[in-house]
Formats: structure tokens, sequence, C-alpha cells
């Protein structure tokens, strides 16, 4: 009896313990950057030497980094959009309905998901160049934002498709019983009960392209967004300022993911009362 | 009982703040077929989960064959489980989930084959299924594999968890009596959970009521049939008719009954006639449908009479069932009649009905 | 979970899958068959010529270095969904078991993690491998290593930040058919006589294996294109297959070879899928009833 007792304690034990490694594992190099940012030594060796909020004064001092962030920022909310409507309509398509051709549909819009991210750059890449060539256009913002939309939708595509997945249609056949039209039946019913699975595609989508380096670093041409920022300058030679430049790219995240956490546990709160009280 | 196989006292199983069962006593001979029976969420499945060992009892003691099993995992106990969705694993052949338990005690390969094929012969499944995966059978078939892949270890107990509710009528009826066969040619006690009365009572041995986490009644099909300990048991056993009544004081040895409702003297019930379990609450008589008729002229005498309006009517082949509705009573009289071609009554007439008091049944509520 | 069929009159059916397919035809296929296209042209003075011949394929067939570095690639991406799956899978049984009750809150911070910029995460990374690094300072404040590690600019360097990278991946998909098997299985296999381990391995493990499979070719897959790691956290000493494709667009300004060495890269890893799903459907007669 003790020894499966033991057993058992040994086995919680390694779980937990794999689960609070892990995190570390993940962790170590987002923490090892914030602390880091704190420094007032100019080398970034460990220890840090001592707390200063100096380099965070050197951003504002010299804010070239700032083209970068209102670029990335314009191209993550650009794709967002284009990506959770087209992921929206293609997570319908892929489990609402059947039609000839679907699987097809199906591998084509799941593909890039599997694609190496850089591999995908790479393609579009010489096809932006082929067609700048006949066209006259060069890569840019443009070309990024296409990317990005290449290579995010499909992770919204799956989000949006989870919640799809658990839609229970009679909600809609009961709409439609009340007299609603197709679209009254999507805006009063369909849409609000797809919402949380958009928003946190939304949210991901977002992110995904905010923090995105390999589709951008191969479209983007001149037009350089944060994470290429920070590639060419680390590139040269790190400085402090990289870390607290990190710092502060983590806050719009940090702010996001929480928030789509917060809704997350609003909106199972209300469908458990809703349950009860039906 | 000679000596029980499951002993369990004062079982009291918390869920956090949840009290599921308050202090369950129930014993299991050896052979012994038994019935778990109760509205949802009585506990029924909590009880069983105990005996099963998925479930640590908050407080109590429980013994099977004679060991306490504090402490005892499910795989060490000699009970084996039927589940309500059966959890047949999907991976595994017919032959792999029947073989599971006989791989598992390290029995050789020719020896659990040969059990299997004995297991399927049993079960009257055809060889064809054992390699076959379960998503490749029938419900019934499936059900029959659970069973097997339980009995295969030969297990001193088999406890069941309503394991034909998800099967339509007629397989229900065949495996109904396959189960009580089986349970006859092997002698393993069997526990069993189900919603339907009908089923406890043409299986088991005794019947166990549950109620909110409470035993209610124990005891044999006949008993809680014409002998419920109170209008809960009795209610639950079937369509029944509750006529409330009075006790004036003891007579001739029984208890001296009245009611206001009915015309004719006061009955006596004799003790037989009488629960046990009679309290000081609201009392009443219970009376089977079957034993109340039509009046053609006065009631005779040890008779009461009731009037009333028919209500409606069913025709169910070997009896036709009238409701009839009785000033002063909430529900409408059931009676069942034998089926005839002439109908004796139609719907709102106005009739008279009768039936011997002291050949019903006095209990409280 | 019914289905409408749609035929492709339904305006809807076209409004819902038209602008996506179109988006991935244009920028996706019509790219790949692009790229393939490519690999049959030639430069001359960084210029594209419009040639049709073979020349560089006869280039790559011809140049062992090009097939080391693809073998290396490969090899590194097997070790990593090794190490990755060895990673993911204790976390992702926890959070269904043991952790279930706090899986929210612990996917929330797991996902933060992944959803951070992979360039800042890599830079990271080199504040605590370097050799004055907080690993180091760690090693040597618990008096482990007295003699500082080099890990960064190693190949093992490359791997750590590959598995940092990926192991998301197969965490979610092993945790997702984890939660997905019927908690009635485990208790059946208990009942049946089998210890937590023999549950474990009887029943939580196969009934996990689209997890386990899906995971694993996800990292495969991904981790095929890693440059920012070998670059990084390598310092370029042993390159990846990403790199040579790099520096042939960028060095060498030559297109066809670029493409035609993404397309190798494409087909070997394509192949490695095959071979893996033969060996599975062959190992599992279960999945090969199941496709027939
Ligand atoms: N894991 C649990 N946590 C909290 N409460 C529980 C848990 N399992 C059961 N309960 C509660 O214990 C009570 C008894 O549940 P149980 O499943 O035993 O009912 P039952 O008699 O089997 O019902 P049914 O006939 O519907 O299967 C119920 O009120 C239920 O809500
Ligand atoms: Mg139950």
């Amino acid at each position: 009896m003790m020894s499966q007792h033991f057993k058992n304690a040994v086995v919680d034990t390694a779980l937990v313990g794999s689960v609070v490694l892990l995190l570390m594992f993940f962790y170590a190099p987002i923490l090892t950057l914030v602390a880091f940012s704190f420094t007032s030594s100019r080398v970034l060796t460990f220890p840090i030497d001592g707390f200063s909020l100096q380099w965070y004064g050197e951003l504002i001092r010299k804010p070239d980094f700032f083209p970068a962030v209102i670029n990335s920022a314009t191209v993550a909310a650009v794709s967002t959009l284009f990506a959770s409507v087209l992921g929206t309509a293609g997570a319908i398509a892929w489990i609402r309905y059947q039609f000839r051709f679907q699987n097809l549909f199906r591998v084509v819009t799941f593909a890039p998901l599997l694609f190496p991210q850089l591999l995908l750059g790479v393609v579009m890449l010489l096809w932006f160049s082929v067609l700048g060539n006949w066209l006259n256009f060069s890569t840019g913002l443009v070309t990024v934002i296409i990317g990005h939309v290449v290579y995010i939708t499909p992770f919204a595509l799956v989000i949006v498709a989870v919640q799809v997945y658990g839609f229970d249609e009679t909600l809609e056949d009961a709409a439609r019983d009340a007299g609603a039209s197709r679209w009254e039946v999507f805006r009063e019913v369909t849409f609000p009960l797809l919402w949380p699975g958009i928003f946190s595609a939304a949210i991901f989508a977002f992110l995904l392209s905010w923090g995105n380096f390999y589709v951008s670093y191969s479209l983007s041409g001149t037009a350089r967004t944060l994470p290429v920022f920070v590639y060419s300058g680390i590139a040269v030679g790190s400085s402090p300022i990289y870390p607290a430049l990190a710092t502060l790219n983590f806050v719009p995240a940090l702010l996001l993911v929480g928030l789509a956490e917060f809704l997350r546990r609003r909106a199972l709160k209300r469908q458990s009362t809703a349950l009860s009280t039906s | 009982m000679a000596t029980p196989i499951i002993d369990a006292s004062h079982i009291i199983k918390d869920y956090g703040r949840v009290r599921a069962l308050h202090g369950v006593s129930l014993e299991v001979g050896a052979g012994e077929f038994v019935a778990l029976v109760g509205p949802s969420g009585c506990g029924k499945t909590t009880l069983l989960k105990i005996l099963a060992g998925f479930e640590e009892t908050s407080e109590g003691r429980l013994e099977i064959e004679g060991k306490d099993m504090r402490g005892v995992p499910a795989a060490s106990r000699p009970t084996r489980m039927v589940f309500q969705k059966l959890a047949l694993f999907p991976h595994k052949t017919v032959a792999q989930n029947i073989g599971f338990p006989l791989k598992l005690q390290r029995v050789g390969k020719a020896e659990i084959d040969r059990r299997v094929v004995s297991m399927l012969e049993l079960m009257h499944l055809n060889l064809d299924y054992l390699d076959r995966f379960p998503a490749q059978l029938s419900g019934g078939e499936q059900q029959r594999v659970a069973l097997a892949r339980a009995l295969i270890s030969q297990p001193g107990v088999l406890l069941l968890d309503e394991p034909m509710s998800a099967l339509d009528a007629k397989l229900k009826k065949s495996l109904q009596t396959e189960l009580k066969k089986l349970h006859r040619e092997l002698g393993t006690s069997f526990v069993l959970v189900t919603h339907d009365l009908e089923e406890a009572m043409m299986l088991a041995d005794r019947i166990c009521v549950m109620r909110a986490g409470r035993v209610v009644q124990i005891g044999t099909p006949t008993d809680i049939y014409y002998r419920p300990a109170n209008m809960f048991v009795a209610g639950f056993i079937g369509e029944t008719n509750f006529l409330p009544v009075d006790v004036s004081g003891a007579l001739d040895g029984g208890l001296a009954v009245g009611s206001p409702l009915v015309a004719g003297e006061p009955a006596v019930m004799e003790a037989g006639n009488v629960s046990e379990f009679l309290g000081e609450g609201n009392k009443a008589l219970l009376i089977r449908p079957e034993s109340i008729g039509f009046l053609k002229g006065e009631p005779g005498p040890g008779h009461w009479m009731l009037t009333g309006v028919v209500d409606e009517y069913f025709l169910k082949g070997s009896t036709t069932q009238y409701r009839i509705r009785v000033a002063g009573l909430e529900a409408p009289v059931v009676m069942d009649l034998p089926g005839s071609f002439e109908l004796p009554a139609e719907v709102g007439q106005e009739v008279r009905i009768g039936f011997e008091p002291a050949r019903a049944f006095l209990l409280s509520e | 979970m019914k289905s409408q069929s749609k035929t492709w009159n339904d305006p809807i059916l076209v409004a819902a899958v038209a602008p996506l397919a179109i988006v991935m035809l244009v920028f996706f296929l019509i790219p790949l068959a692009m790229t393939i296209l490519l690999t049959f042209q030639t430069t001359q003075y960084y210029r594209l010529q419009w040639t049709w011949d073979l020349k560089i394929w006869t280039e790559i067939f011809s140049k062992p270095h090009y097939w080391t570095i693809m073998l290396r690639t490969v090899g590194m991406a097997l070790v990593c969904v090794v190490i990755s799956i060895l990673i993911a899978f204790p976390t992702a049984y926890a959070l269904t078991t043991r952790l279930k009750t706090y899986s929210a809150q612990i996917q929330i911070l797991i996902i933060f993690a992944f959803l951070t910029d992979a360039v800042l995460k890599t830079f990271g990374w080199i504040l605590v491998l370097d050799r004055q690094g907080v690993a180091n300072w760690l090693l040597s404040y618990l008096g482990l290593g007295p003699e500082a590690m080099d890990i960064l600019f190693t190949p093992t360097g490359t791997m750590i930040g590959m598995v940092y990278n990926l192991a998301v991946y197969p965490m979610f998909t092993i945790y997702l058919s984890l939660a997905r098997i019927d908690r009635d299985l485990v208790l059946a296999s208990y009942d049946a006589g089998a210890s937590r381990i023999r549950t474990f391995f009887e029943v939580t493990l196969p009934l996990s294996r689209p997890g386990l499979y899906s995971g694993a070719v996800l990292v495969f897959v991904l981790s095929l294109g890693a440059f920012l790691e070998p670059k990084v956290l390598g310092g370029g000493t042993s390159p990846l297959a990403s790199e040579l494709i790099r520096q042939s667009f960028e060095t060498r300004v030559n297109w066809p070879l670029g493409a035609a060495l993404t397309i190798v890269l494409i087909a070997i890893g394509a192949l490695t899928l095959a071979l893996a799903a033969a060996f599975v459907f062959r190992r599992t007669p279960a999945a090969r009833r199941e496709l027939a």
C-alpha cells in the first residue's frame, strides 16, 4: 500500500515538476531580457551591475526604432483584419458546408501552416520579384502584409473552426423559424456565437504578425518592421537598448492576452449560467 | 445472509461541499443479484464507483470478501465494472479488449486466446468478431463485449452502471434475459444500477431504493412492490393510487382507518398490511391499479366506494386503463381492468368505483 | 455535426470560399509553381536569364556540399522532433490530469511566451547562454560548473533555440488529443487490473497518437526552415539549409539556385514524412484499417 502511494507521489511530483521546468524554459530568455533592460552597465553580463532606467531613456532620446514600430503596427492591424475575415469565412466553409473540391480547399488553406516560414517568404519573394519586374514595383509594406495574411490566415482558420465545430445549428433553425432572413440569422445568431473564436483568432493573428520575423525579413524590402529592425541591430552587436526595447514590446502582448483571457472567462460564465437556467 | 461478499456500512461521500452519500449501508451476498434504483442524482453511480474503487469514501467502512478496502486500488479489488457508455478501448480489437484483464495478470497467450473464445461463446458472439474493432460492432454486440471483458477474469462481483440504458426496447429485453441467465450460470454477485424499476424487478434478488444519498428501502422485489416503505418507494415502482386516510386508533389487533372521501365503514388494517416504517406524518392507503374496479350497485361489506368522472382511458391490449377524476383527490385514480371487447364506460361518464381497504397497504409519506 | 451540402451556384459558398482560395492561389500556389519553373533558368552577371535548361540541377547533384548541409538539416530536425515531444508530452499530460484545474492559466502563460517576437526571444537566449550569461552564472552559483560552459555558437545552442521555438506545437496537439480521451476508458483499465503506469502505456499513449504524430510532423517541417537559431545561437558555424538558401539569394544573387535548393528541401521534407507515415501504418493495424 505504502509503495503504491509512494509511486503515485513520485509520478505527481514528476508531472508538476515537468510543467514548472517547461515554464522556466519558456520564460528564461524573456525574463532575462526584462532583467537586462534595467542594467546600469554597458556590457551585457550577468549578474547585472545595478538597477537603472537609463536604457529606456536612451530609447526615448534616440527613437530611430520608432518607424519600425509604426510599420509593425500597421502590418499587424491590416493583416489581422484580413486574416480574421478570411479565416472565419474559411472555417465556416471547412466545417459547415459540403461542396465539390472541399478537400482540395482544405489542403490548400491549411498548407501554409505546414510550410517553413522562411521558405514561404522566399517563395513569395521570388514571385513578387518576377511580378515586380513585369509590373514595375518593389517589395515593401504591402508585400509584407500579403505574406502575413498567407501565413496567419490558416492559424485564424483553425481557431475559428474549433468554435464552428461546437456550434449548435438548431439555434440558427430557431432564428429562421422566428422569421429571420439569412443576413439576420448571421448577424443575430451565427456571428455572436462565433465571436469568442473570431476574437481569439484576431488576437492570435495580431500577435503572430507583430512578432513575425521570417516572412517580414524576406518581403519587407527597405521598410523594416520591429523584429527586422532588432535582427539587423543584434547582428551588428548587442547593446542594452535591445532588452529595453524587448520589454516595451511585451507590454501590448501582455495586455492583449490578458484581455482575451478576461473575455473568455466572461463568455464561459455566461454560457454556464445560460445552461443552468435553460 | 451468511457472509456477505460486500459489506458497506455508513458510507459518506463528499464532493467538496456537496454530500453525495449520507451514510449508506448495503450488504450483498455471495452470488446475489442486487439492483440499485432511485431518481437521477441520488448517488447510485457514486456508490458503485466507491465499490469499484474509483472514489475513496469520506467516512464509513467498506469490506469486500472480508477485507477492508481502504486504500485498495480498483485494480486489486475482486470487482469488475461494466460502464454506462461501455468504455471499450477503441484502439484494441474485440479480442484484445476482452483479453486485457488476463494480459495484465500475465496469463499466457494461448490461455488468453482460449478463454477469450469461450467468453465469446458464452456471450453468443460470432467468432469472426475477434479481430474487429469496437466501432465495427452494433450497440448490442458492444454491450456483450463489455460484459465479456468484465467477466473474463472471474470477478467476485460484477458492477453494472445502467448498461442497457442506450439500447432500444427489444434489444434491452433480450439482453436482460441473457443477463439473468448469465447470473444464474456463473454464480457471481451482480450489482446493477438502473433507472428502470421493471428491469430491477425482473432481474434482481433484492432491490435497494435510494433517494438523495440515502437508502430508503432494501428488500426483495415482492417486498418493494407489495410492502413499500413509504409513498416515495411505492410511487417509484409504477402507477399507484394513494388515498389519504386518518388512523383513528387500534382495533382488533389492527389499525382502524377512515377517510372522509369514501362511503363505507372504517376499515381495520392488519399488521401484515401496514408498513414497518409507519411514521407520524400524513398517511395513505396504497391501492394498486389492478385492485380497483367499477361498482354496479352499492358497495358490499368491507368495500369502500368512490364516485368520479372518467377522465381518459387507454387500451393496452391485455388490459384497459381508466383514469377517474375524484373530487378531493389531486391525481386521478388509475384502474387497470382486464381487456374486454366492450368498453365499460365512456369519457365524461359519472362512475362508481370500489376496492377492499383491508387488502390495501397503509403507509406514511 | 451535420453540414449543409452546397453547390457552386450558391453565392454564399462562393463568398465564403473564393476570397481565401484566390489569396492562396495567387500568393501561395502560383509562387510555388513559379519557384519550380525558376529552377530551370540561369543567372549571368547577377541577372536572371530565361534559358530553360538543367544547369542548376546538374550543379546541385554534383556538389556534395549541398547534400551535407541538407542531411545535417534533416538530422537536426529529427533530433528536434524527439526532444520537443519528450518535453511536450509530460506537460500536456499533466495539464489533462494532475494540473487540470490550472490548465487554462498555464496554457495562457505558454501561449504568451509562444507569441512573443522570435527575434527578441532568440536574443534573450544569447544573454542566457553567453559565457557570462545567466546559465553559467547559475551553474557556478549552485557550485555545479567550475568551468564555464560554451553552449553559445555551437549546434547545441541551435538545438536549444529550435526546441524552444517549436515545442509549443506538439504540446498543444498532444494536449488536444489527451483531453479528448474518455475518462471512463482510463477507469476501465484500472478496473481491469492495470496500474497507473500500465494504463498510461496501454490506453493513454496509444489514444494520444493523433496528437503525437501531428505534433511531430509540425515540428519536423517547421524545423527544416530554422534560420534564426543556427544563425544567431549557432553562430553560423554549422549552417543549415535555410542559410544556404538565403546565401544563394542574397550573397550570390543566384535565384535559380535558391529556388532549386528550396524545392530540394521541400522534397526531402515530404519524402521523410512519407517514409514515416509508411512506417507508422505498417506498425499499427488500427490506422491501416481506418484508411481501408
Ligand atoms: N465528481 C463530482 N463532483 C461533485 N459532485 C458530484 C460528482 N459526482 C457526482 N456528484 C454529485 O453527487 C450526486 C450523486 O451523483 P451520482 O452520479 O451518483 O448520481 P446517480 O444516482 O448516478 O444519477 P443518474 O441516475 O443521473 O446517473 C449528484 O448530486 C451529483 O451532482
Ligand atoms: Mg449515474
